[in-house]
């Protein structure tokens, strides 16, 4: 960014103040008005002395560009032929979710060496998304504080803000394996490690899984068997409908669009971590879909994905026709306040086609609405109260049409519903189709 | 810009507020340094007050010129003869508010000045400040002495050159830029 160089005011003060007392002191024939001007005669001097005529270019840049919530990364300012610039001073505004360091973005410090480098801003995003750093103003001044550059604005850099994965594991092994490598027990026999029967040996078995103690003692060879390792498919359902509740970042209150996203994020890591294929459905915003994967990389286009979900409704026509294009075999966990007919009647759906289904409920127990202006906060209070019955009745349909809903509470949250599944994915059942 | 005003001043740290005081107060305390020889009329004192006060809210305001330059006018006018000690106090005084509201000036309200900048102004006023005192030596000794003829002619002369080259300077400076 380039600006130009102009006399400061303190530069012009100098100049004048020394004028007036020379013109006085000559003029009143008073050598005390020439001492009252001698200091200024001298800044002035100096000041013009140090006329610059270089033409600096400034221009910010961020460390890092992809942060997790909490992270921090550093703002530097880089200045271009810089050899009339003795103090750089740098005031960023305030951003909505975004920590600086100093508070109040002002840093400013001298640069007349060359190892001085021109003040840091400390930047630290407090909630997912993508972020864009207020404006920031630079301002330089040459040696006597004669002349000075700028102020000049710069764009405010942008940061993607992934969300931050709270301490999630769980220790229950994902329901209906049917992939070929993973950590989960499937119902088949296979080359797994763990015990599963001792049956007479068949032409085929491999020698090394003969029990030689039980042969011995039938009379007849026995190989043990155990059940094959395998990945599950792993479908987040992320309702993105509206966002309910107050944000405050981190470390404040969370919406129920910050508890989906940073949940859906650890679960995400966590099945990811555990050799699973994961996929993403956004449900309303921009709407978004991530297919199944595995590995380091998926996670972070998982991520990624979090990261850009904006709350918005579905338009009119598509709340009926939502489908969630579920695969058989996943499980399938929805993100979701639960607020909204579309989600509802789309995980019914689910339900009723047997998949297993579980609902993390993301609406914060304190949530309150915002109140339109010109509406009335005692109606919008008393609707409110009433939404928040019809959606405990909801809750308690869906509960009994077979589909746990439990509230999100990190690490452990889905331990005692996912082991339930899995014995009920055992068991017979009869599908509608 | 009352609030706006009152804003600035809530988010000003301890450092600057003590700089816009020592702006507020030192051109009037050099009025008060001719004291006991001469004393400043209170009109004249509320009026250096008064711009003292614009000067210490907008340091880059033209009420910062006012206010020295009020200063040094009653001085010319008070001070006819002689070189009154007071004078040294005087031009410290108004140095210090100079200073002051150069640094002041180097950001925004609630930028902190940091201590680099700090010392390096103090270093700076101080070898600015010697001149001072060597002046008054200068001017108490050849008091009193019979002047040249043409003195004070040659002396408005060379004051008008400077002003003219300084101006000048100032307003090159502005076209390069």
């Amino acid at each position: 960014m380039r600006g130009r160089w102009r006399p400061t005011p303190a530069l012009a003060r100098a100049v004048v103040v020394a004028a007036i007392a020379v013109v006085a002191a000559v003029v009143s024939a008073s050598p005390a008005v020439l001492l009252l001007g001698a200091p200024f005669v001298l800044l002035a001097t100096l000041g013009l002395l140090h006329r610059p005529d270089s033409s600096p270019t400034v221009e910010a840049t961020l460390d890092h560009r992809w942060l997790h919530e909490g992270q921090g990364t550093t703002s530097r300012l880089r200045i271009v032929a810089a050899a009339d610039v003795e103090h750089v001073a740098r005031a960023m505004a305030p951003t909505p979710y975004v920590a600086l360091h100093p508070p109040n973005g002002l840093v400013a410090g001298l640069v007349a060496g060359a190892d001085d480098a021109p003040p840091e801003i400390e930047v630290g995003p407090r909630r997912w998304g993508r972020r864009v750093l207020g404006q920031e103003q630079v301002c330089l001044t040459t040696p006597w504080a004669g002349y000075r550059w700028g102020p000049v604005s710069l764009p405010g850099d942008s940061v993607r803000v992934l969300p931050h994965m709270r301490q999630f594991a769980s220790r229950a092994e994902t329901p209906r394996p049917v992939g070929l490598v993973g950590v989960n027990r499937s119902p088949r026999l296979g080359a797994g490690v763990e015990f599963a029967d001792i049956r007479p040996f068949r032409p085929g078995d491999r020698l090394r899984r003969i029990s030689w103690r039980v042969s011995v003692r039938s009379r007849e060879l026995h190989v043990t068997t155990s059940p094959s390792e395998e990945d599950s498919g792993v479908l987040l359902v992320l309702d993105a409908l509206g966002d309910h509740g107050h944000s405050g970042g981190l470390d404040g209150e969370a919406s129920s669009l910050d508890q989906s996203v940073r949940a859906a994020a650890a679960v995400a890591e966590h099945h990811v971590g555990a050799g699973d294929r994961v996929g993403l459905r956004i449900v309303g915003g921009d709407g978004g879909l991530v297919g199944y994967g595995a590995g380091t990389r998926h996670l972070r286009v998982l991520l990624d994905q979090l990261a850009g979900v904006q709350p918005r409704e579905l338009p009119e026509g598509v709340v009926e026709r939502l489908q969630l294009r579920v695969t058989g075999g996943s499980v399938v966990l929805v993100f979701s306040p639960m607020l909204d007919p579309a989600i509802v009647t789309a995980t019914a759906g689910l339900v009723q086609r047997a998949l297993p289904v579980v609902v993390i409920d993301t609406l914060p127990p304190g949530a309150t609405p915002r109140v339109p202006d010109g509406v009335d906060p005692r109606i919008a209070d008393l609707a409110w109260r009433m939404r928040r019955l019809e959606r405990d009745q909801v809750l308690v349909q869906l509960a009994a049409l077979g589909c746990p809903v439990i509230p999100w509470r990190g690490a452990g949250t889905l331990d005692d519903v996912l082991r339930r599944l899995a014995r009920r994915a055992t068991v017979p059942q009869v599908a509608l189709r | 810009m009352r609030e706006s005003g009152r804003h600035a001043l809530v988010n000003e740290t301890r450092g600057r507020l003590l700089l816009r005081a020592v702006v507020l107060v030192a051109p009037v305390l050099a009025l008060e340094a001719a004291r006991p020889d001469d004393v400043p009329h209170r009109w004249f004192v509320a009026l250096t007050l008064a711009l003292a006060v614009g000067f210490a809210a907008m340091p880059e305001s033209p009420f910062g010129t006012a206010c020295l330059g009020l200063v040094v006018i009653w001085w010319a006018l008070a001070s006819a003869n002689g070189v009154p000690v007071g004078a040294i106090p005087a031009a410290l005084l108004l140095l210090a508010a100079h200073v002051a509201a150069v640094l002041l000036a180097y950001g925004p309200p609630g930028l902190p000045i940091g201590t680099p900048v700090l010392l390096l102004w103090l270093r700076r006023g101080a070898v600015v400040a010697v001149a001072v005192p060597l002046l008054w030596l200068l001017a108490v000794a050849v008091d009193g002495q019979p002047e040249p003829p043409g003195i004070w002619v040659a002396g408005l002369g060379c004051a008008i050159v400077i002003c003219v080259v300084a101006a000048t300077a100032v307003s090159t400076g502005q076209e390069k830029a």
